[in-house]
């Protein structure tokens, strides 16, 4: 540890410059946090201790900085030797001095005032490599900036946001390319992964999570289905060094919550998606629910895990999923190793050898409603989990809650909303969350903190044997990671939906999260 | 679809309900084909019945069987309501529905109006001498000489009228606990202290609860002080006025209620 802070004073002099062999190695440099999640395996867990369970008593508030806005606030900051990057919905950039929490630059994108969108304006943040920043604006063009100065690189269109294309997801920076996806699962879109040159944005490679005429795969739609599939890619995947490939979760199909009109299993909807960094092709899925009709997207961040299965050594990719099953697979070949719910679930009699689920007949929506757990927010979303190695479990923030769900029209027009049903709430249930530790060889529940509501907020671990996380009503916390003890919590009363980070400067180690319209960043006190 | 949350960003599903007739004040024009009132009473009958009741009569939710439905004198403003629904009530958006199933649901309600078989019977005038006699005014809130007066316990009933069909407010008199609005059910909080709070709770998150007596007094607590909580959600502190009041006192005391319908 104090070899690290050392190295890290000196780099603070130097100018923002991330070359990929310091995002590959980011776990030897916890002081800093250069991806979405920390570092490419999704785990979201550093390896700072010097806030921890002995002395989190003491955290308060560091700084504050407003965001002005009216935009949820969902992005994870990135910092790099005492400099932070992060983005506020719809449409800003920001740098920030960790050290007196200062604004060192502001970039602001004109967007159309003609946006189709179904979820509100957020952004989830930015990539840095090398000297540039990057992220994905909510009209569907990915943006590279200096990182120094804020000055815009290029500006490349992905694809047109009059037909429902947006993109509100942080990009993950790999090798020389910038890699990301489009959201938009509720107007027909056809959602892809695309990888940009990070110098020059011309684009490597376009992967579609819906595939075409050629493709093994391409009879999973009936019909021209196809075309208007959805499978958008709005939370940011994970890498694995070792196959060089990129993990991403994919959205639902489309139209949501009718799938009379796309008979089929309608892959890669609902599925992880294992993508050779290079050359743009498929290495494997997995699908985690065949013919989605309750829009439970598979945007979970991809932990990956080194551990053992059975006995045995394996490279392991975790999640729990928004239809309520947890899931453990051989990340080398996406094969299922184990599988279990860890909320209340109505719509599968349990997981096949192959982990696919088995449906219970006459759970799908009809026009009437119909009673299944668990609701549209799933078991979790795309709030991120954490994985622990200190104490090997699996944390995930939960929603336990039932709803009636609808079937409706589903008519395709070009830009304008195509979900073919909803939901309703279960008037007379009161649902509940909670953080829930999980042993990730079975899923087998360990402990949990129950919260008033359902969740919807990331989680952070931390080698001090501390979990961060919140609730949406404003409160943050944190945990003991090992027993699930609430050690210390702060009232905002602002909504969390973002997910906490942490990161050191000049020897001290910080917290920072996203709540209500503001950026809270906190440190021990003396 | 994304997150549902922010609790609304939750779902933010209702980020798209904002789409088409609140934003524009274009005239609407109600489908009335055999089909499309077949399909609006389907989907009344599974998204609207839960309040409003299978025909509509009211329950939970507002009387649609009336003639003129207050706040939705067009069929622009009906059309709108049911799209978004109406912020501050019971009213959810239904933002599952494309447009033309909105203005389909619309049309259906519009078949629900039937001559005002719903008027109550009773003498409006006497209702308001058996309403200060009984003491309601202890509990509940009315307009009176243009100021909102009243106690705070019970629900505000100044436009109760325009809430509640006849049948419900009676059933509210005689068997008060049959039906609770929302929030009003009664609990006990007992503190570690040992001191006891009854009333309802009017917010609640995992770490603080907020109680409100009979007499309107907050009481804010962290959960850790807390030792118990009692909810009773079939019971009301409001008596059954069931033996208390003549067939004809009562048909009266609805008849007054049902008029009180102040514009909020």
């Amino acid at each position: 540890m104090k070899i690290f802070l050392t190295l890290m004073l000196g780099a603070a002099l130097s100018a923002q410059n991330v070359p990929y062999q310091r995002i590959l190695n980011a776990a030897k440099e916890p002081g800093n946090w250069l991806t979405y999640s920390g570092n490419y395996n999704g785990q979201r867990h550093s390896a700072l201790d010097l806030i921890n369970t002995g002395n989190v008593k003491r955290l308060k508030v560091a700084w504050v900085h407003n965001a002005g806005g009216t935009e949820s606030y969902q992005a994870t900051p990135i910092v790099v030797d005492g400099v932070m990057f992060l983005t506020e919905g719809p449409n800003v950039v920001k740098s920030i001095d960790t050290r007196t929490g200062t604004l060192l630059w502001r970039y602001e994108k004109k967007i159309p005032s003609d946006l189709r969108l179904c979820c509100g304006r957020p952004n989830r943040g930015v990539a840095i490599l090398g000297d540039t920043v990057y992220y994905g604006s909510i009209d569907a063009h990915i943006i590279a900036l200096d990182a120094r100065t804020g000055r815009l690189k290029w500006d490349v269109e992905m694809a047109d946001y009059k037909l429902g294309y947006s993109s509100t997801v942080a990009p993950l920076a790999v090798k020389d390319k910038i890699i990301l996806g489009v959201a938009g699962g509720e107007f027909g879109i056809r959602g892809f992964i695309d990888a940009y040159n990070a110098k020059t944005g011309k684009r490597d490679w376009r992967f579609y999570t819906v595939p075409g005429p050629g493709d093994p795969d391409f009879g999973t739609w009936e019909g021209d289905s196809w075309k208007i599939g959805s499978g958008s890619v709005w939370t940011t995947g994970s890498f694995d060094p070792e196959s060089n490939a990129t993990i991403w979760g994919i959205g639902n199909p489309g139209p949501d919550w009718n799938g009379d009109v796309r008979k089929g299993d309608n892959l890669y909807s609902c599925s992880f998606l294992a993508i050779d960094v290079d050359t743009g092709k498929k290495k494997w899925h997995f699908q985690f629910t065949p013919h989605d009709t309750h829009d439970w997207d598979a945007t979970q961040v991809p932990v990956l895990i080194d551990g053992k299965f059975r006995g045995a050594p394996m490279k392991m990719v975790a999640t729990a999923n928004r239809n309520a099953f947890f899931y453990v697979l051989d990340r080398n070949n996406g094969k299922f190793l184990a599988g279990k719910p860890f909320v209340k679930q109505t719509w599968a009699k349990g997981l096949d050898d192959s982990g696919r689920p088995v449906v219970i007949p006459g759970t799908e929506p009809t026009e009437e409603g119909n009673l299944v757990w668990p609701s549209l927010g799933g078991g979790t979303n795309w709030a991120s989990p954490s994985y622990s190695p200190q104490t090997n479990l699996f944390y995930a923030p939960v929603r336990e809650q039932g709803a009636y769900y609808f079937k409706g029209e589903a008519d395709y027009k070009p830009g304008v909303i195509f979900n073919g049903g909803g939901q309703r709430m279960k008037p007379d249930e009161q649902p509940y969350g909670a953080i829930r530790a999980l042993d990730p060889e079975n899923g087998n529940l360990k402990w949990e903190f129950r919260t008033q509501n359902p969740l919807n907020v990331g989680v952070l671990t931390t080698r001090g044997n501390l979990l961060f996380s919140g609730t949406g009503q404003g409160d943050f916390f944190a945990l003991n990671a090992t027993t699930g003890e609430l050690l210390w919590r702060f009232r905002t009363n602002g909504g969390l939906n973002a997910a906490p980070m942490t990161y050191a400067v000049d020897g001290k180690q910080y917290v920072a999260v996203p709540i209500g319209q503001a950026l809270f960043v906190f440190e021990l006190m003396d | 679809m994304r997150a549902t949350f922010r609790l609304a960003s939750l779902c933010s599903l209702l980020a798209w309900s904002a789409a088409v007739f609140a934003q524009d004040n274009q005239q609407v024009t109600l489908p009335n084909s055999p089909e499309d009132l077949a399909r609006g009473k389907k989907l009344f009958l599974g998204s609207c019945t839960y309040c409003h009741g299978p025909t509509g009569d009211g329950g939970k939710g507002a009387d649609l069987s009336r003639q003129e439905l207050v706040r939705a004198k067009t069929d622009g403003d009906l059309a709108r309501i049911i799209e978004v629904g109406i912020p501050g009530t019971e009213m959810p958006s239904a933002w599952h529905m494309t447009r033309r199933e909105v203005t389909q649901v619309a049309a259906y309600v519009r078949t629900l109006a039937k001559v005002d078989i719903q008027a109550v019977a009773g003498d409006v005038n006497k209702g308001r001498g058996l309403y200060a006699k009984n003491g309601c005014a202890n509990c509940h809130t009315l307009k009176v000489d243009g100021v909102f007066t009243g106690g705070l316990m019970g629900p505000d009933l100044a436009s109760i009228g325009l809430k509640r069909n006849g049948a419900h407010i009676r059933e509210s008199i005689t068997d008060p606990a049959a039906s609770l609005p929302e929030g009003f059910v009664p609990a006990k909080v007992v503190t570690q202290a040992g001191r006891t709070i009854s009333g309802r709770i009017t917010q609640e998150d995992t770490f603080a609860i907020v109680v409100r007596d009979a007499a309107g007094n907050n009481h804010a607590m962290l959960k850790k002080d807390v030792k118990s909580i009692t909810r009773e959600p079939k019971s009301s502190p409001m008596p059954s006025f069931k033996d208390k009041l003549s067939a004809v006192e009562l048909d009266d005391l609805v008849a007054y209620l049902a008029s009180l319908k102040e514009q909020l």
